[in-house]
């Protein structure tokens, strides 16, 4: 088994004429917790995209746990990753409760044609529990604040039990006290769960504080990487 | 004849049957319509549908058989226009929508002879819907009721995010053409009874009118098909009653129960009450 949860060799992506990605090489061993860090268009979502195989690829390789992100093994890699996306194309009134919501992120391993049993039920709200938001099992998720949204939507990442935890721009709905209570659940769900995570942040201050290492991305392209300390000195010295 | 023995007769009978499978299919597409937010597409079918039947009767081969490849062929059209965007799926629509408007008037005014049959699929009747459309409306409200319930999950899932739902295995792609082709279907199987014009009013209506008061997608579909079924009888009742079009009672008799979901849905309150803590 391959020692990186994820790599990417050699990647690009375009879109159009406009090259988003050049050639990206960078690994992520398992059990770590890595930041992808950079300003609005330096490619860190695009990046994360391609290891769901949502934007293909170019040239180069993406891998998962060592199996190529193709069309073949696509839905197999996928149930292996949990993701909580950035912005949701959905209605606010949309007619789901916050349980619901959480069910779908195990439809996929449930299979076409089958009905959720008792047990994915349980899952479910174990991981509303560890989101400490069970109490809101019930409600439409459209009336939630964006804090307990975030936690339903960590919830529906973990239920299915990933290896994989891909979160794009957390921080992004939120205020400035949940960033705090998202370090700690973030860690918690890492830390307990056996899991290799990948957090995606323009907020320099939210990665320092939650990452091992942190990754820098410009224009496309990896500028390198430094320890969660020495991210800030980094941005002290003038990148920002 | 009264008002009262008209519902002993025949064709009385199979029109009710007629609007009661004809509301069930619609509703039920109508909820994934509504909530992929798909109306405009659901127009443009409709139209195209309506086109297809004229062709099917220019060129003398089954107008229903003949809708339907053509609502397929706009939803298989329809479908990767909006999905690529190569073009804003607004325009896209709208140049779909305006040639198969352009296409049913052109193939209107080059049909030989009396254009009753013809206006007939525009404006629908009910009352004189044949045995074959009666079959037609049967399999095609058999086969929703059971797709929607096999595959009621994915459904959800590509109803909350169909993104999210590709990124966690679900073949969301599948699920939106197939949701495209059986809005397709379904309209083209209830064109003879409720007509081009208005037959996406009774896909619309009563799921928008459940989407006020709902926040559980199962009763979303039970409440839609319900208010469908009411509203197509209580149509058929009044255009009875007072000798008018049943396929414009019928979508009258839906929006106006729409305007008064909208008055008093629950989910306005909550939504105003609740709009003070979405910061957090």
């Amino acid at each position: 088994m391959s020692q990186y949860a994820c790599e990417w060799r050699n990647v690009t992506v375009r879109f159009g004429k406009r090259t988003v990605l050049h050639t990206v090489t960078l690994g992520v061993r398992c059990g770590e917790l890595v930041g992808l860090f950079g300003h609005n268009g330096a490619g860190k979502s695009t990046l994360l995209r391609t290891l769901l195989g949502l934007i293909p690829v170019q040239n180069g390789q993406v891998l998962v746990e060592g199996t190529p992100v193709g069309a073949r093994q696509m839905s197999q890699i996928r149930r292996r990753i949990g993701y909580v996306p950035q912005v949701l194309n959905t209605d606010p009134r949309v007619p789901l409760t916050a349980l619901d919501v959480v069910m779908t992120g195990l439809y996929a391993g449930i299979g076409i044609g089958r009905f959720p049993s008792r047990q994915n039920r349980e899952s479910a709200q174990d991981a509303l529990r560890k989101m400490q938001v069970l109490h809101l099992a019930r409600q439409p998720f459209g009336v939630l604040s964006g804090g307990e949204q975030q936690r339903v939507l960590l919830a529906r990442a973990i239920a299915s039990a990933p290896r994989l935890l891909l979160m794009d721009e957390p921080t992004s709905s939120v205020d400035w006290q949940f960033v705090h209570e998202l370090i700690w659940l973030i860690r918690q769900v890492h830390e307990s769960g056996s899991l290799s995570t990948i957090v995606v942040s323009h907020d320099a201050p939210f990665l320092a504080r939650l990452c091992d290492r942190v990754v820098l991305m410009e224009s496309g392209r990896v500028l390198g990487e430094v320890s969660a300390e020495g991210l800030l000195d980094y941005l002290g010295r003038g990148w920002v | 004849m009264t008002w009262l023995s008209l519902w002993s007769e025949p064709f009385m009978a199979r029109a009710l049957l007629a609007t009661a499978l004809s509301a069930v299919a619609c509703a039920c597409v109508g909820v994934l319509v509504v909530t992929m937010r798909l109306s405009f597409i659901g127009v443009c079918i409709s139209h195209a549908a309506f086109a297809g039947a004229l062709i099917g009767l220019h060129f003398g081969v089954s107008p229903l058989g003949s809708s339907m490849v053509a609502s397929l062929l706009a939803a298989g059209v329809l479908g990767p226009l909006a999905d690529r965007g190569n073009l804003s799926p607004d325009t896209a629509i709208g140049v779909v929508f305006s040639a198969s408007i352009a296409l049913a008037f052109l193939l209107l005014a080059l049909l030989p002879g009396p254009k009753a049959e013809a206006l007939s699929w525009l404006w629908g009747n009910v009352l004189t819907v044949s045995r074959e459309n009666l079959w037609a409306l049967a399999g095609v409200a058999t086969a929703v009721v059971v797709l929607m319930a096999v595959f009621f999950k994915e459904i959800q899932a590509v109803i909350f995010d169909r993104e999210l739902a590709a990124a966690s295995g679900i073949p969301a792609t599948a699920v939106f053409y197939a949701v495209l082709a059986f809005s397709g279907v379904t309209i083209a199987a209830s064109l003879s009874a409720i007509g081009g014009l208005l037959v996406f009013s009774m896909v619309v209506n009563p799921a928008a009118t459940a989407y006020q008061l709902t926040y559980s997608l199962r009763q979303l579909f039970l409440l839609s098909a319900l208010l469908a079924v009411l509203a197509g009888w209580i149509g058929l009742a009044l255009s009875a009653l007072f000798n008018l079009p049943a396929g414009a009672m019928i979508v009258l008799v839906s929006t106006a129960m729409l305007l008064v979901a909208i008055v008093f849905s629950p989910k306005r309150r909550w939504s105003t009450a609740t709009d003070g803590g979405k910061d957090v």
